[in-house]
């Protein structure tokens, strides 16, 4: 068979049912082979909303996902996601054409570098130079992309491999690599026990390296045998319950004010899967300052990389947490911590007609059905989706974090639409970040899938506009989007109803019609353009020296 | 400012030498000199970079030992000579 019949039969080996991409010249034998194969491939309308397609897949479903380009401005419309991916360390294969090896390096039609390009926005990139590596290379993408912090990996395949004969015998068992035996780091844990058992005020902040290593069972398990207080990232939003009386939310830049005082005034930080990142830390030399600090990670590179920890665990959570489990002695450190929660609650007695985003978000998560997925973009919206919306679990809830990629919602939950048929999708966006990647509406339209959006449309950039009115001296440069089309039009011209609304007592009667509606609907929500999110951390500033709505 | 030997041993790859100083780069560091070899087999490639920097080392090893391509990372502090010292601050 040729390379690329090769490429799809692998594919189908390894039990990848969809994949999202676009064709173009250097890709097409591939695109070929893939012509009435098992694989169900996804036309998006661009490659980067491909690419976060395939993101958004595996993000709600635990798999790797697979998204193809063609060479030049395909690979590049790729490049983009590829860093989401990296950053929010997401398993992502990306396969690309690249033209033939007779023709590389001369600046032919469509060449351009994407191994180079690669670099810095993929745990690893191959290109496959001979036909015979390519089984090795590809069996190695997929598991390079799962394995350890996951992440995404590009293959790139120039077009004369695509077309050269090769012999590939499918297996017909997959190959079930044998579980090591991981040694638990025996003093380390005993120090962490001791830690734990010492401390007086001690915090669980959890990180999306919690559930990406399938441990959300035994972190619950753990904050149930060693109670204190637990505090999340944006990834991790779902790791605890709601119903955890000691959950105190997502800390950091527009964290709960009882997340953030009492990691403030913590003196034992317990880290899981997550990293120290500059949203979450505000001042870093500032950081929960009095708080000795146990660190787990999968990826050493981790460790100490900006606070150093008393003790630090490279390993497997779901192995190390239940050894580190101790009866804890925080009685009034725990009662403390439940008053912070109750004075610093959430409230929702907004004066006046018009739609307060906050409430509404919060009458849309009430309104939700079981296990639905809620993607987000980025901006405004994605803090106040964060702030008043619950998840059950991390996979249900979607938000570009480290990259804050603004485009990102509406292809992931076409992914997530796909890889769970049977729950509702919902994407939060913004009107900025709508209009980002806006022709998938035609991939939602053409596989008629009942993705719901919500668009909370103040009419601006919301989130720079914020910092301008509070730290460039209300200087609104380039944020005025008052021009944006009609939404419920727009749509419409793709076969997708809608509604419009700006007051509150449309809001549940509009809900109500989007979730009876059977098929994908547009909710466009008229927000004020002056309405802020808060609380907020200044740049610089740290955590405790939050700015809130009433000291403005 | 402290300066370090790297002797790295990598799988032979033409873009190897790319991903070694890319992440030295991105990660803050300055590389001071570099060698380059192929192994006796042509199996590999050993690679010496000297590094300069007033970041621990470990947060460039640490990152470079992830790289796939990398098969045995050995690092060792090194005098830092007038001359390297005198290039780096030009």
């Amino acid at each position: 068979m040729k390379g690329a019949e090769l490429v799809i039969k692998l594919l189908e080996q390894k039990g990848v049912e969809h994949i999202f991409g676009y064709p173009g010249g250097a890709i097409m034998p591939i695109y070929d082979a893939l012509y009435q194969s098992k694989v169900k491939h996804y036309l998006c309308r661009h490659e980067q909303g491909g690419a976060f397609s395939a993101i958004g897949y595996a993000r709600s479903s635990g798999k790797v996902g697979v998204c193809m380009a063609t060479s030049g401005p395909g690979a590049t419309n790729l490049i983009t996601s590829l860093a989401d991916a990296l950053l929010d360390s997401v398993p992502l294969v990306a396969i690309t054409g690249q033209v033939s090896q007779a023709v590389m390096g001369t600046d032919a039609f469509q060449e351009v570098d994407v191994l180079g390009l690669s670099l810095a926005v993929t745990k690893h990139s191959f290109m496959v130079t001979d036909v015979t590596e390519l089984e090795h290379t590809l069996n190695e993408a997929f598991t390079l992309a799962m394995s350890g912090r996951p992440g995404p990996v590009l293959v790139d395949i120039p077009k004369d491999v695509q077309l050269a004969e090769v012999q590939f015998k499918p297996r017909l068992v997959e190959d079930t690599a044998t579980a090591q035996q991981e040694f638990l780091p025996a003093a380390a844990l005993e120090q962490a026990r001791l830690l734990i058992q010492n401390a007086k005020r001690p915090i669980a902040y959890i990180g999306g390296g919690v559930h990406m290593a399938d441990a959300v069972a035994q972190l619950q398990d753990f904050l149930a045998n060693s109670p204190m207080p637990s505090v999340t990232t944006l990834k991790a939003m779902g790791t605890v319950p709601p119903s955890n009386a000691y959950y105190l939310g997502m800390l950091g830049m527009h964290g709960t004010q009882a997340a953030n005082h009492a990691v403030q005034q913590c003196d034992l930080l317990i880290c899981l899967g997550a990293r120290f990142d500059d949203r979450v830390t505000g001042k870093l030399a500032a950081f929960a300052p009095d708080a000795k600090v146990i660190h787990i990670d999968i990826d050493p590179a981790e460790l100490h990389k900006l606070r150093r920890a008393e003790c630090a665990m490279i390993g497997d959570l779901r192995e190390l947490l239940p050894a580190m489990s101790v009866p804890t002695h925080c009685e009034d450190w725990l009662k403390h911590c439940l008053v912070m929660k109750q004075q610093h609650g959430w409230r929702y007695d907004h004066p006046g007609e018009r739609i307060f985003a906050p409430l509404m978000l919060k009458q849309l998560s009430e309104r939700l059905p079981d296990n639905s997925v809620v993607c987000c973009d980025v901006g405004q919206h994605q803090m106040w989706v964060a702030q008043h919306m619950s998840f059950s679990h991390p996979r249900n809830h979607l938000s570009s974090g480290g990259l804050g990629t603004m485009g990102f919602g509406l292809p992931a939950a076409i992914g997530a639409q796909l890889a769970r048929p049977k729950d509702t999708v919902v994407t939060v966006s913004g009107d900025g970040s709508f209009m980002m990647n806006v022709q998938e509406l035609g991939t939602i339209k053409r596989f008629r899938l009942p993705v719901k959006i919500v668009i909370v449309d103040n009419q601006r950039l919301g989130m720079v506009k914020q910092w301008q009115e509070l730290f460039f001296n209300e200087r609104y440069s380039e944020t005025d989007l008052s021009d944006n089309p009609d939404f419920v039009s727009l749509a419409a011209a793709f076969a997708i109803p809608g509604h419009s609304i700006s007051r509150k007592d449309e809001v549940l009667p509009a809900l109500e019609a989007m979730f009876t509606w059977p098929g994908p609907y547009l909710l466009h929500v008229r927000i004020d353009e002056t309405d802020n999110v808060w609380p907020l951390v200044p740049p610089g500033a740290a955590n405790q020296d939050m700015l809130t709505e009433k000291a403005q | 400012m402290s300066n370090h030997v790297l002797t790295i041993q990598t799988k032979n790859q033409p873009v190897v030498l790319e991903r070694l100083l890319q992440v030295t780069r991105y990660r803050g560091f300055e590389v001071a000199g570099m060698e380059m070899k192929p192994m006796a087999d042509f199996s590999g490639l050993l690679v010496t970079l000297s590094i300069v920097s007033d970041k621990p080392i470990s947060l460039l090893t640490n990152q470079l030992n992830k790289l796939y391509d990398i098969e045995f990372l050995d690092c060792v502090e090194s005098e830092l000579t007038q001359a390297e010292a005198g290039s780096m601050r030009a």
